[in-house]
């Protein structure tokens, strides 16, 4: 790790006058891809600003059909908290499949979404829930917030506060880990809305990062059975590919993840 | 450098380091608890298992800076007075360790498992050392070990 | 001979209290209490007054000249002492890193291998991806390594070769120019000609190709040192892990010049070893000179990714096996043409492996009248390889095996029978193999009978029909096989006996742990052959301080050389204690006896502890102080292991569904500690068919999984829980325990087992053959191929 300066906010003004104070100054989740992103000297920010104590960016909270979690949540916190479990029990679930349980006493939602890696679990959920991310500055939708790997719509000295939830009427995930690194090599998550639409969001396979699988959603909407995605195929062209997995394995895990997820709702 | 204080295995302590210093090399370096160890660069061998206020955290994957004022405890911290921790009994008894340098990690997440889930199935077991690498033991012993920690615990030993 | 001014630090004090008062509580062994309480002294955990940092500037390409080489603005880096490099080696006389094949070990045409200089440090080109550059000593470890960024290294990259095949076309680009066409040894054994004979003759023919994929072998515990030179003595300290410190003396002596009278090597806690901590590294010597020079201690702490770059890599074989058998399913002859993949350098063991390992047991545990195998040893821009975990034993019984299984396919032969008929019988032994190894015992049927009842081989039907039920896969496999071990290159194994004031006794022998229990086997086996209990005697290895020799831990060896050195060593104490024991009793020695830690005479008896304690002086030589020593013969650990698989054909997940082994290990000892050899080993191999393999990128010789992140380790989630095993024990008589050792029996047996079981599963769907590892992916990516082919031989 570089030499850097590190820096505690005591709230979300003072984290943002930390982070603009400094051209080079980075914020700090649960640093659990930051971390070793700096022991590997493969980022070199001046100032790491601690986001662990800002109160604004905690708790969970369920009023009017939404499930506001805030940023700093931790992947532990929303596994096992009892009103995640029972507003979005497929987001529990989800949470609960995230790196490892030392990780997941670190890693919080807020960091994974501003980090955006393109195998990290949340993506998939927040494109499937239709998830609102709110910052320190406005609410962005989920479709407009991915932007590709790594890269989100979030500003110079945008702070993500919270994740708003809209409770759907059920959801699940479904993942195939990576066998080396535990992240997902396809995960695919499958939302029945409130209004009766449907969403599927996949991550860990898409080329160009996080994605929603409209074809999926479609044959869904219209019949919200196992039948629906006999037949459907992901492009492989805009798959990943690597030394682990060819695009074509990763375009049909895809697939059998959906089926997968779509099982534990029926 | 900057004045760094924690509770470490009931004690405060404090030193001074780097910002950049790793908690586990704060542990080992500046506080001499070298039973804490450091398998990896990527956060995947869990050898640098810790408990941070209760929990099991990597404490590679953390800045010293990040625990100040937390409450820590290490490998070399969970006997208690003259009676090892059930899960370090439940180890030896069950010879789930071979060279044990992943062991102290072992043990951490194995009591944290237990803390989460007290008559963990075994995969359970399985899926809360996901986090934890051995070469030597082939895991078999170490999943009984786990097993065998948490019939120890609830015979109340 | 005991140095007499240097102390080691002791490492803090254990608790040892703490076992007997914990309840309920029965220890494996008594390495446990210092390791499950912190209180281990790994390498990394010892520290020097006054040390400074080492950090490697390890090269970033596969092949290249150094065109100029620029260490002045590291040095000029607040908190740098230091910046080494190739002409600091050079200037100080260092010789190359020791590798490849004894000098004695000629190759065709009474060839020698062509061994290119292997520098600690690169001197004008670099072979492989991480080859230590240059090495910076700083204030601290973090501005070390900062400071090996300003090293200014412009290099000229060359063409590279990271493959076998690439390296030996005719087009690719020189190595070294040592070694034309890269070839650095063709090694051969056996008769070409009778086995070219037999194959004319033979009724049936089968081959096969096999590559034993290169590994990391990646011990818990990153490689670690610590320099310390001692001025007033002109003496030197190493603290690094080792397996044995004859063999790290040695070579670190051939390479920097140090007398090895003048270096001792400490070793106490090693995080693990599988072969790869019986040799040296560049950055011990680099740090012993850096300490003289500068009068500190220097410490180095690799990381892991230096143990994926520059730890040896391990297998990294391709094994061609063809197969003769008579119309009666008799075997005629086996012949193997192997190409080992050495590297950039000879280094390690490698090339030991790649000739004597390979071949001396390539009819495994047959009776093949025939038996000839070529290796050619090659270079390439990767890691130098040497031992992992069976180095070479597993390979050759895994090819024997698919051999043997892929003859069975062939021509319709049962597996069990085919195999039955043509082992070597207990009646024939000692039996000289066709390639001069002289196998002393061993009943391989009864072990295979052992195994397939163990396994239920016979209600297989029954399980694979549930797994079809359930839309899997499932495949049976089994391998019947043997591997040599106890050899070592220490002519004997010494073990000493020390006294002290109180009357205890330290017992010492040279080789190193790291895992294997020595400390508990050997006090019990020590106090086992005095007849008393363990309280009072204590272990110690790797102690340089004590002049005492032998062999490294490797090739399942320890037990039985260092084992039976122990057993001499206690009745040497009670031949040494039997004229004071005379004396003590008014009696002549040779009415004396000795039972149960008692010389008894005439009606009287003293006790062994007793006599120690009363002749015990605070001069540093005790009366019953003394020596043993012993050499021991190899020996042939045999087994069958049966494996059953199952494939989610969906996503060609792999799940080792079932697995029973039965290992002839001859005399076991420490049933608890064989068993978690097993297990360790039997997983090593599982980790080698289904996940691991180090892959270098063809084009540009970098290496792609450089970290955990990209290289699979085996998890808790892909073991075997339910493992069975049970040991057949037909002792051997070439050394005094009948043990035939344990350490590498688990990755032979698994990685055949495994493989016969995969390809088991996978032939009704079409694939003929795949090399490890069998990953999901290319499970999925083999049946969507072949979905015609295994539709066909289904329906068939």
């Amino acid at each position: 790790m570089y030499a850097l300066s590190y820096q505690r906010a005591k709230s979300l003004e003072d984290a943002a006058t930390l982070l603009a104070a400094e051209p080079e100054a980075k914020l700090m989740a649960g640093g659990q891809t930051l971390i070793p992103t700096l022991k590997a000297r493969l980022a070199q920010p001046s100032h790491l600003v601690d986001l662990a104590r800002v109160k604004e960016l905690q708790g969970i909270e369920l009023k009017g059909g939404v499930l506001s979690i805030g940023a700093m949540t931790r992947h532990f916190d929303v596994m096992s908290s009892p009103v995640v479990q029972k507003a979005i029990p497929g987001l529990a679930n989800l949470a609960s499949l995230i790196g490892d349980l030392q990780v997941r006493n670190r890693g919080t939602m807020g960091g994974s979404i501003a980090n955006n890696d393109p195998a990290a679990d949340y993506p998939a959920g927040v494109l499937a829930h239709n998830t609102t991310i709110v910052t320190n500055r406005r609410e962005i939708a989920a479709d407009d917030y991915f932007q590709g790997m790594f890269a989100t719509a979030l500003e110079e000295g945008e702070i993500i506060i919270r994740l708003d939830w809209p409770v759907p009427k059920q959801s699940a995930y479904s993942k195939f880990e990576h066998p080396a690194s535990g992240y997902a090599m396809a995960g695919t998550c499958i939302a029945q809305l409130a209004d009766g639409s449907v969403r599927v969001g996949v991550t860990g396979a898409g080329s160009s990062g996080a994605f929603r699988w409209t074809e999926a959603e479609e044959a869904l909407a219209k019949s919200f059975s196992l039948k629906s995605l006999e037949g459907l195929k992901i492009d492989p062209e805009n798959c990943l590919a690597d030394l682990h997995a060819p695009a074509e394995y990763r375009a049909h895990l895809v697939g059998v993840m959906a089926t997968r997820a779509l099982q534990k709702m029926l | 450098m900057s004045k760094i204080e924690m509770t470490v295995n009931g004690k405060k302590v404090s030193g001074e380091a780097e910002d950049r210093t790793l908690l586990v090399n704060f542990l080992r370096d500046n506080l001499s608890l070298t039973g804490t160890h450091v398998g990896c660069d990527t956060s995947q061998c869990g050898c640098c298992t810790i408990h941070l206020n209760g929990e099991a955290v990597k404490s590679c994957t953390m800045l010293a800076a990040q625990a100040e004022g937390a409450d820590i405890v290490t490998i070399e911290g969970m006997a208690k007075g003259e009676k090892l921790h059930p899960v370090q009994q439940a180890f030896t008894e069950c010879h789930g360790l071979q060279c044990g340098f992943c062991t102290p990690g072992m043990i951490m997440t194995s009591a944290a498992i237990l803390k989460q889930s007290p008559n963990p199935t075994e995969e359970e077991i399985v899926k809360g050392l996901h986090g934890n690498l051995c070469r030597c033991t082939g895991y078999v012993n170490i999943v009984k070990s786990v097993k065998r920690a948490a019939e120890i615990i609830n015979s109340g030993g | 001979m005991r140095f007499s001014v240097f102390v080691l630090p002791q490492p803090q004090s254990v608790p040892h209290l703490l076992l007997e008062k914990a309840s309920n509580m029965q220890p494996s062994r008594r390495e446990d209490l210092r390791l499950i309480q912190g209180a281990g002294h790994y390498t990394a955990d010892w520290n020097q007054p006054g040390q400074l940092y080492g950090f490697v500037l390890r090269s970033p390409h596969a092949h290249a000249d150094i065109v100029s080489l620029n260490i002045e603005p590291a040095r000029a880096m607040p908190g740098v002492v230091r910046v080494m490099t190739f002409a600091d080696t050079q200037a100080a006389g260092f010789k190359s890193l020791v590798g490849g094949v004894a000098p004695n070990v000629k190759g065709v045409g009474d060839s020698a291998m062509l061994k290119p200089f292997y520098p600690v440090l690169a001197d004008k080109k670099v072979h492989y991806v991480g080859q230590a550059v240059a090495y910076v000593i700083a204030e601290s470890a973090a501005v070390a390594q900062d400071a090996t960024e300003a090293i200014e290294v412009e290099y000229n990259e060359l063409p590279p070769v990271v493959t076998v095949e690439d390296a030996v076309a005719a087009s690719a680009p020189q190595l070294h120019t040592e070694a034309p066409g890269n070839v650095a040894f063709v090694y051969q054994r056996g008769d070409a000609a009778a086995v070219e004979e037999a194959f004319k003759k033979a009724k049936y023919t089968s081959k096969i190709h096999l590559e034993s994929q290169r590994l990391i072998v990646n011990p818990m515990e990153p490689r670690a040192c610590l320099a310390v030179y001692h001025k007033e003595e002109d003496r030197y300290t190493l603290y690094s892990s080792s397996q044995g410190i004859v063999n790290m003396r040695n070579q670190v002596s051939t390479v920097t010049g140090i007398p090895q009278a003048k270096l001792e090597i400490v070793a106490e806690d090693v995080g693990g070893s599988f072969g790869i901590r019986s040799t040296p590294y560049p950055e011990y010597m680099a740090s012993l000179l850096a300490a003289k020079e500068l009068g500190r201690p220097i410490k180095w702490v690799g990381t892991r990714t230096d143990s994926f770059l520059s730890d040896y890599h391990g297998r990294a074989l391709e094994l061609n096996g063809e197969i003769a058998i008579d119309e009666n399913g008799k075997f005629l002859a086996f012949r193997w043409d192997d190409r080992v993949d050495l590297g950039g350098y000879a280094g390690g063991n490698g090339a030991f492996i790649g000739t004597n390992n390979v071949t001396i047991t390539c009819g495994g545990v047959y009776d093949v009248p025939a038996l000839y195998a070529r290796t050619r040893l090659i270079y390439t821009n990767t890691t130098p390889i040497s031992a992992y975990r069976g180095a070479g034993r597993p390979d050759i019984a895994f090819a024997i095996e698919r051999l043997v299984d892929q003859a069975c396919h062939d021509h319709g032969f049962d597996p069990v029978e085919l195999r039955r008929k043509n082992f070597v019988t207990p009646a024939q032994m000692p039996y000289k193999t066709a390639i001069g190894t002289n196998y002393d015992c061993g009943d391989f049927a009864a072990v295979m009978d052992d195994a397939l009842a163990q396994a239920d081989y016979a209600g297989y039907a029954a399980r694979k029909a549930a797994s079809e039920k359930a839309g899997k896969i499932r495949g049976i496999g089994f391998a019947t096989f043997l591997e040599a071990s106890g050899g070592g290159n220490t002519p004997s194994d010494q073990t000493a006996a020390r006294f002290n004031a109180k009357g205890e006794v330290t017992i010492y022998c040279a080789a190193g742990a790291s895992g294997q229990g020595h400390e508990t086997t050997f006090v019990w086996l020590f106090a086992k052959e005095l007849g008393v209990p363990e309280k009072g005697i204590s272990y110690r290895a790797s102690d340089s301080s004590m002049a005492v020799v032998g062999n490294g831990t490797g090739g399942s060896r320890t037990l039985l050389g260092q084992g039976s050195s122990f057993k001499l060593l206690a009745q040497k104490v009670i031949e040494k204690a039997k004229p004071h024991a005379a004396e003590a009793l008014g009696a002549s020695a040779g009415d004396v006896t000795y039972a149960e830690g008692k010389f008894s005479a005439g009606g009287k008896s003293v006790g062994l502890w007793e006599l120690a304690q009363k002749l015990a002086t605070s001069a540093s030589a005790h009366p019953f102080d003394c020596g043993a020593e012993g050499t021991f013969g190899v020996t042939f650990p045999n087994g069958c292991h049966v494996a059953e698989v199952e494939f989610d054909p969906i996503t060609g997940v792999a799940e080792i569904a079932a697995y029973a082994a039965v290992d002839d290990l001859g005399n076991v000892m420490q049933p608890t500690l064989v068993l978690g050899q097993v297990h360790g080993g039997v997983v090593q191999g599982a980790g080698q068919v289904f996940a691991e393999h180090a892959v270098y990128d063809r084009e540009s010789g970098q290496f792609l999984t450089g970290s955990f992140m990209d290289y699979t380790m085996p998890r808790a989630s892909m073991v075997p829980l339910a493992m069975k095993w049970r040991g057949h024990a037909v002792p051997t008589k070439s050394n005094l325990l009948g043990a035939k050792g344990v350490g590498e029996s688990g990755c032979s047996g698994s990685l055949p087992a495994l493989m016969n079981a995969v390809m088991n599963a996978l032939r009704p769907y079409g694939v003929d053959n795949m090399q490890m590892p069998i990953t999901a992916a290319k499970v999925w990516q083999a049946l969507q191929e072949n979905q015609g082919a295994g539709a066909e031989r289904r329906a068939a």
